[in-house]
């Protein structure tokens, strides 16, 4: 029988709920109110989706360092291409995805043309992109003004949520259908969980390393499109602060480091509750140090504990076993 | 016997990246030179050069003994924060002399380095994951602490003998009448000795060469009986120490200790160490290398500089210079693969050279 939601799943509904209920009596209920909420959920929509972004590299146990500079990137390209060569704004914004999958694409084939660590690659591109997005837009920021119909579209909400929070929940469903029900998403979790095993049943490994940067280059694109629509412009900032968040959640969200599995609900459920952190900072009088603090903390006291807890069932498992054995030895004895 | 041994390592030293290094930075100094003479002013110049020159040598250092056991420190800059704000703590609201307040500052860069180490020989998790995860925490941490404990973010106060380090050059260090040169900054020294250090720990102490077993195969050095854990733990407070080393020189040349130390710190430790030929996978590690890594990516900075090329072209051309010799690398590795073994070349030198390609991966 399969379980319905996980226990780690179960564990961050209830951080959640907490998180939300004492935001709520300190804030005597102004938490809860309208605006707030809307925010909230706004606000939300780019940490799920670069969680995601990273969680499909994960999938396959590679990283992507340049999960802010894709999407920085693919922002201020839409911005310079509404602005300066006069596309139609909603073509514009929307041809961030098309960059972000295509930068995504250009990191899969130097991992695999090249041979070399996928780290060094994401590191070595972000710092190119970087200067790319500092070129594209300079100091300047490019205001929504020129592409107000999006700008619309990104503070619309239907009964008080966002759409954009639902287009990301729609994005964050089909990402679970990908890799519950395609084929390429189970040879994704395949070359992730044992690459050997894989290749000898006729995956193609270097194959799946190419789609899994190029998913995710394109979830890093859609969070730019997203960001394009609901913020004030586009400047050399945008994805400047992407990268722990994209770490965060998924690990904090249960996905294996070693690759093999995902976790889109747990992904999903952790970015919320790092939002509460951010939420909460201007409450408590955080700075924004702070907020890195405890996030960081955070992440690191999740993987420590998993892995704890994943040697102590190991232990067990061969307690257990040896029990066993010895129960078996007596029999024989006898 | 001596001088087999002296052919042999001749050999291995043309094979690494080194000598391609040395012409890299040779033509391109000769290059910046004859179109801009004012390239080899020596005040102006030439010893800002070999200042950052020094500084992310040690940066360098710092990342490359962790890469020599196959693990990542991340939060190199943040640890060369921390060095540096306890160190400006303690000269500028203690008022300690440079002699008491620099170990104490080495000694919390080196203690951060260790929980690091700590957790990942602890819990077994990837040191990517770890590290990264304590820079941001770090992150967070230093300017919150630079906020309450110092007046306008900045610790000025330094005692006597930190601008004679940071700032002075041999111009001012003299016998009797003869001085040195003023294009030589005082701050090489740090550098060098940081240098000798480490190469002796990996060339001739025991423990060194434990931490290569340790990188090359972790298992096996267990079982030949290694106390893996500890070792790890070992190269991660080397790290933290040599990062807080870069942090005070990095304070002590631009005379003051602010929280954006360390910021720039990530993509240059990475830069030297793999250019001069340091493996990720662990196992081997090129000190002079990493020093010449550095060089030539500092004479790239310093020329375009001259030529007004911004900063964001200079780092597009710093990523593009990091793939472009990783893949030359491959390249140069799969060419080895290709061609056919001459006859005076051992089996065992091929199968060397190969397991070094596949090092890389």
């Amino acid at each position: 029988m399969r379980k319905i939601i996980s226990a780690n799943n179960l564990l961050l509904i209830a951080v959640v709920v907490v998180g939300a209920t004492v935001l709520g009596l300190v804030t005597k209920g102004e938490f809860f109110g309208q605006v707030s909420v809307t925010s909230f959920f706004r606000y939300l929509s780019v940490p799920i989706l670069i969680g995601l972004a990273q969680m499909v590299t994960l999938c396959v146990g590679q990283l992507n360092l340049a999960v802010g500079a894709i999407g920085g990137v693919a922002a201020c390209l839409s911005g310079v291409m509404i602005t300066s060569w006069g596309a139609p704004p909603w073509i514009g914004a929307l041809s961030a995805i098309l960059t972000g999958a295509i930068l995504g694409l250009v990191n899969g084939l130097l991992v695999v043309g090249t041979r070399i660590n996928g780290f060094i690659v994401t590191l070595a591109m972000s710092q190119i992109l970087l200067g790319v997005q500092y070129g594209l837009v300079g100091t300047r920021t490019i205001s929504k003004d020129a592409w107000a119909d999006v700008a619309a579209f990104g503070r619309s909400d239907i009964a008080g949520i966002p759409t954009i929070f639902i287009l990301t929940l729609l994005v964050a469903a089909i990402v679970a259908l990908f890799f519950s029900q395609s084929v390429t998403g189970r040879q994704l979790l395949a070359s992730g969980g044992n690459s050997s095993a894989a290749q000898l049943a006729g995956i193609s490994i270097d194959r799946s390393l190419v789609v899994a940067h190029t998913v995710s280059g394109l979830l890093c694109g859609v969070a730019a499109f997203i960001s394009i629509s609901f913020l004030g412009g586009v400047n050399t900032s945008v994805g400047g602060d992407w990268l722990l968040p994209s770490f965060a959640a998924p690990i904090i969200g249960g996905v294996a480091l070693v690759g093999g599995s995902v976790a889109v609900l747990g992904t999903v459920l952790a970015a919320m509750v790092v939002r509460l952190v951010d939420q909460a900072s201007p409450i408590f009088k955080f700075d924004a140090g702070a907020v890195n603090f405890v996030v960081g903390a955070v992440v690191l006291g999740t993987v420590a504990l998993g892995r704890l807890r994943e040697v102590r069932a190991n232990r067990r498992v061969s307690i257990l076993r040896s029990q066993r054995a010895q129960a078996a030895l007596e029999e024989v004895n006898r | 016997m001596k001088s087999r041994w002296f052919v042999r390592a001749a050999r291995a030293e043309l094979r690494s990246p080194r000598p391609l290094l040395v012409v890299l930075i040779v033509v391109l100094v000769v290059v910046f030179a004859t179109l801009k003479p004012a390239f080899l002013n020596g005040s102006f110049v030439i010893a800002p050069l070999l200042t950052s020159v020094s500084i992310f040598t040690v940066v360098g250092l710092a990342q490359m003994v962790v890469l020599s056991v196959g693990h990542m420190n991340l939060a190199v800059g943040q640890m060369a924060g921390i060095g540096a704000l306890v160190m400006g703590v303690c000269f500028d609201r203690f008022g300690m002399p440079l002699i008491i307040g620099l170990p104490i500052g080495l000694a919390a860069g080196a203690l951060v380095g260790a929980l690091a180490g700590w957790i990942i020989a602890r819990t077994g998790v990837n040191s990517f994951i770890v590290t990264l995860a304590m820079s941001f925490t770090l992150m967070g941490l230093i300017p919150t602490l630079y906020q309450s404990w110092s007046t306008g973010n900045v610790f000025s106060a330094k005692p006597t003998g930190v601008d004679e380090i940071g700032r002075g050059t041999f111009g001012d260090v003299c016998f009797g009448a003869v001085c040195g040169s003023p294009a030589v900054p005082v701050i090489v020294l740090p550098a060098l000795v940081c240098m000798l250090i480490i190469g002796y720990f990996y060339a001739r102490t025991r423990v060194g060469r434990e931490v290569l077993v340790t990188g090359s195969n972790a298992q096996t050095a267990e079982l030949s009986g290694v106390p893996t854990a500890r070792r790890i733990i070992l190269v991660h407070a080397l790290s933290g120490l040599l990062a807080a080393v870069a942090g005070f020189m990095l304070g002590a040349s631009t005379g003051s200790f602010t929280p954006a130390i360390g910021s720039e710190f990530m993509l240059p430790s990475f830069l030297g160490p793999i250019l001069g030929g340091t493996l990720l996978a662990g196992g081997a590690v090129s000190i002079v290398g990493t020093m010449l890594g550095i060089t030539l990516t500092a004479v790239i900075r310093k020329g375009l500089e001259l030529f007004g090329v911004g900063l964001e072209t200079l780092n597009v051309l710093l990523g593009v210079i990091l793939l472009a010799a990783l893949a030359t690398d491959r390249l140069r590795l799969i060419t080895v693969r290709r061609r056919r073994p001459r006859a005076e070349e051992s089996v065992a030198a091929l199968a060397a050279e190969l397991q070094e390609s596949e090092g890389h991966r």
